[in-house]
């Protein structure tokens, strides 16, 4: 396994030190993404908002802190840097910067991009009725590109220490679950509702997208737990949401009002990864790095079992009066929404119900999505500069 | 057979046309929110959703404490309006407030006006439609920066692909050899095919988007107009053959009157817009309107139809119609019936000489008219002898002014309310949670209007519009008041210029 080769002496700091551009990306990617989770939970509860929303801010600052600290670092690498940094950095357009940094500044670049995109649409067809428009996507691949950078610059940081410092495994393991915040809020109605959890797609969605980046964490994090550990933040940054979010008061300020909600609505409770990031890890650990394919097989395998039998129940519990509490914080809905039985109700089961043979087709996706996963984890091993 | 000419009047009117009239989308009011007389004006944001944006002028001397607006949209099952909002003071002018209104689904607002001060508060409505009327062009510095942005991320997003392959995996210090520098060339071949498929993926997600929303522009439903001899006069046929409102699964909802009318339907002569007239067609069925023909003077005509919806919604119909050599007789199908020649006899840049000898006055002092300034839409009647002439109402309101660009691109109907249909603002007042059955609120509305009192004589002579002119150009508007029985019309043209630019 090439995550294994011994690193170099040079440039590989023996302690952990997390250099300040490094510090700044992790940041920036975490500003972004709580203003997300954030101006979603606006959208759903006061309905209207401005360009200067505290949830837009706090993406912005996401765009401005990775965007000037990795343009800062660029040019300071490319003209006044000392040999070691300059030698841990790769060429781009002439300047040198490490890999992470460039993509944090793509991404930067993209979300700038964005903007006078975004405000000419909403004067053309609308204010967002969709949030999927191509403007949007624009936005969320400037985000997705600072959070793989902000991980992209620990993960280089960790494979060129000695030591294998924890605390860089355990920020990567970190960046990782803000990947899965992004799974879960784009596939907010697909694998987002705990209602949705008795349909077939629910699975077939879970599969494609959960595997893949937690089996990348178990392969490209030196953590001996990665994918548990990429699991539980991932459900600890939704936990920390949602309990911060239902203490602020809010009021719909956009007619039609069919909801009368008093607080902000947070997310939906996270998807239960913290077994499945335990079931991934030790059949990582069983099965050796030298039978990727064979590696997939089972891990696909168990993903689609553990996760199966633990959302399907673990749904049915949160549907259930137990859970409608500030703890759990479900059945908390729009103000746009006119709140009926359905809440309390599996949706899709006879369009789209679960079957052997879905499960059969969500196991056959996960094994690829595994697969991805690996190839993706060995690159991140490799990744030095 | 239908000719061309009305084909190519209505494609016209596709994109001009905003509801309620045919291109000013803007709504002016004018009214009393309690013991507070206001006017109102909302801009049209041409897009929904969208923010339009009002402004509330006082036009009593009051101590305002603050100015309350609130966009409702109506809806049996809403839990509870949103708070309205607090228009902010206009700086440098005292009795000015502005705000902006999100309007989030087409249709018909109610607008609620709220003026609290010293005299208590105050509130009115006002109806506001939402529709979209126009898609923004992208301008081209706009364009052009785009673009290079767009180029610069694309470019820029290969150029990492070869970085990440090429160098990210070394040892630092050390140098690519050729093997992974020509496998960073195939990932960045690789990374420009997929780039490509995204892009044109892009553009076509970005034209389906466009002409989802281009399809979606509000066009009032087609009308066809046709005249036919009948005895010895000649009777003007509207039909609504549009299929939303012929299909059994109409999306529309039932027609209410406006001061006691179905139609109010408007004959204006193409071009040199000097026959006019002011008819009220009698429904056949729910598709065919039908009214006796006054002696205008043959040649094309523009047919406009305005009508209200229970929902509030009021439109304007657009068609054309070939008028051939006068009837000999007409025999008036509603009392409420009007029209001119337009011959121009008498008539001067601000006096225009009615029917019974009177003269109708234009107090437009002299400044130009210019777009989007409130114009001074404020006239006098005088009779012969120079008194103010007593003015009784004319189907309940002082006086009824239209305007219509020698285009076509404009044609407005206004009152001293403003553009607004008085009847749209009736189903705001009186509807209620049991109105979402069909024809009940029409009902009662009908009720309501028979059992109205007309308003008072209007003593001083005058009646005045509150307006602003959407678009430069040559225009003509008439003006019709009722006096001794009689509906006198005034006819005057104008021409209106462009807003300067804004000073450096």
């Amino acid at each position: 396994m090439t995550a294994a080769a011994i690193p170099s002496d040079r440039a590989t700091p023996r302690v952990a030190i997390l250099p300040w551009y490094v510090a700044a990306t992790l940041v920036a990617a975490t500003s972004a993404k709580v203003g997300i989770i954030w101006d979603i939970s606006w959208h759903r509860s006061i309905g209207r908002d401005t360009f200067w929303t505290p949830a837009h801010m706090a993406i912005y600052l996401g765009g401005v802190l990775a965007g000037t600290a990795c343009g800062w670092l660029a040019l300071r690498t490319t003209f006044a840097a000392s040999g070691q940094d300059r030698d841990a950095s790769v060429r781009f357009w002439g300047f040198r910067a490490p890999l992470g940094a460039w993509v944090c500044v793509w991404g930067a670049l993209a979300m700038i991009t964005s903007g006078p995109f975004d405000n000419w649409w909403h004067n053309a067809y609308g204010l967002d009725v969709k949030v999927l428009s191509p403007p949007h996507v624009i936005l969320a691949l400037g985000l997705w590109a600072i959070q793989l950078g902000a991980l992209f610059l620990v993960l280089s940081l960790q494979n060129r220490t000695v030591a294998t410092p924890r605390l860089y495994g355990v920020l990567a393991a970190y960046m990782i679950a803000i990947l899965l915040q992004n799974v879960a809020t784009i596939g907010i109605e697909q694998i987002g509702f705990a209602n949705l959890a008795h349909n077939a797609l629910y699975y077939l969605v879970a599969a494609g997208a959960v595997p893949l980046l937690l089996v990348a964490a178990g392969r490209g994090v030196r953590l001996r737990w990665s994918a548990t550990v990429a699991a539980a933040a991932y459900m600890a940054f939704s936990l920390v949401m949602i309990w911060v979010l239902q203490l602020f008061p809010a009021t719909p300020k956009l007619a039609p009002v069919f909801n009368p909600v008093r607080h902000m609505v947070p997310p939906p409770f996270p998807l239960l990864l913290v077994p499945v990031g335990l079931a991934i890890d030790l059949v990582m650990q069983r099965v050796g790095p030298e039978r990727d394919w064979r590696l997939s097989a089972l891990l696909g395998a168990a993903f689609v079992a553990v996760f199966f039998v633990t959302q399907w129940f673990f749904a049915e519990f949160l549907l259930t009066p137990y859970a409608r509490n500030f703890l759990f914080g479900v059945d908390q809905w729009d103000y746009s929404s006119r709140v009926g039985p359905w809440r309390y109700r599996f949706w899709r089961i006879d369009t789209n119900p679960v079957t052997p043979r879905s499960l059969l087709l969500a196991a056959l996706v996960a094994v690829v999505s595994a697969r991805v996963g690996l190839w993706w984890g060995n690159w991140m091993a490799r990744l030095r500069r | 057979m239908k000719s061309p000419a009305p084909r190519l009047a209505a494609l016209a009117g596709i994109v001009l046309v905003a509801s309620g009239h045919v291109g000013s989308p803007d709504t002016y009011f004018e009214g009393a929110a309690g013991p507070y007389p206001v006017r109102v004006i909302v801009r049209s944001p041409g897009v929904v959703p969208g923010l339009a944006q009002i402004t509330v002028r006082l036009l009593a001397a009051h101590t305002v404490r603050r100015v309350l607006v609130l966009p409702v949209y109506w809806d049996p099952r809403t839990a509870a309006p949103p708070p309205p909002d607090v228009a902010d003071p206009v700086p440098g002018d005292a009795t000015l407030y502005s705000a902006a209104l999100w309007l989030m689904t087409g249709g018909s607002y109610s607008v609620q006006v709220t003026v609290e001060g010293e005299a208590g508060a105050g509130t009115t409505l006002v109806p506001v439609m939402a529709v979209a009327t126009q898609r923004l062009e992208l301008a081209t510095p706009l364009g052009v920066a785009l673009l290079g942005l767009g180029a610069f991320l694309v470019l820029g997003a290969l150029s990492l692909v070869g970085a990440a392959v090429r160098e990210s995996g070394l040892e630092p210090g050390a140098t690519p050899d050729r093997r992974r520098t020509r496998r960073a060339r195939i990932a960045m071949g690789v990374s420009t095919a997929v780039v490509a498929g995204a892009l044109l993926g892009g553009r076509a997600w970005w034209n389906a988007v466009d002409a989802a929303y281009r399809s979606g522009l509000y066009r009032p439903p087609d009308a066809t107009a046709t005249v036919r001899m009948q005895g010895e006069g000649r009777v003007l046929r509207v039909a609504i053959d549009d299929t939303s409102w012929t299909s059994s699964r109409r999306q529309w909802t039932p027609l209410v009157p406006d001061h006691g009318h179905l139609m109010h339907l408007f004959l204006v002569r193409d071009s040199s817009l000097d026959g006019f007239a002011h008819l009220h067609p009698l429904p056949l069925d729910s598709t065919t309107f039908e009214a006796a023909l006054p002696p205008l003077a043959a040649g094309r005509y523009r047919v406009y139809a305005d009508i209200v919806h229970e929902s509030g919604f009021a439109q304007t119909l657009v068609a054309s119609v070939e008028l051939g050599t006068p009837a000999s007789t007409w025999r008036l199908s509603d009392p409420d019936d009007a029209w001119t020649s337009g011959t121009g006899k008498g008539e001067t840049r601000n006096v225009s000489d009615l029917a019974d000898g009177s003269a109708m006055v234009w107090e437009r002092g002299d400044a130009p008219l210019v777009v989007d300034r409130d114009a001074p839409l404020r006239f006098a009647v005088r009779t012969a002898d120079g008194k103010p002439a007593v003015l009784e109402p004319y189907m309940g309101m002082a006086g009824h002014a239209m305007i219509a660009r020698q285009d076509g691109e404009v044609f407005v109907h206004l009152h001293p309310a403003g553009t607004i249909s008085l009847a749209a603002l009736e189903t705001f007042v009186l509807r209620q949670p049991g109105d979402t059955v069909r024809g009940a609120l029409g009902k009662r509305l009908r009720a309501m209007q028979t059992g109205m009192r007309e308003p008072g004589a209007v003593g001083s002579g005058v009646v005045s519009f509150p307006y602003a002119f959407p678009k430069p150009g040559q225009y003509r508007i008439w003006v019709q008041v009722k006096r001794a029985g009689r509906i006198l019309t005034g006819a005057f043209s104008t021409e209106v210029d462009a807003a300067p630019p804004p000073a450096p």
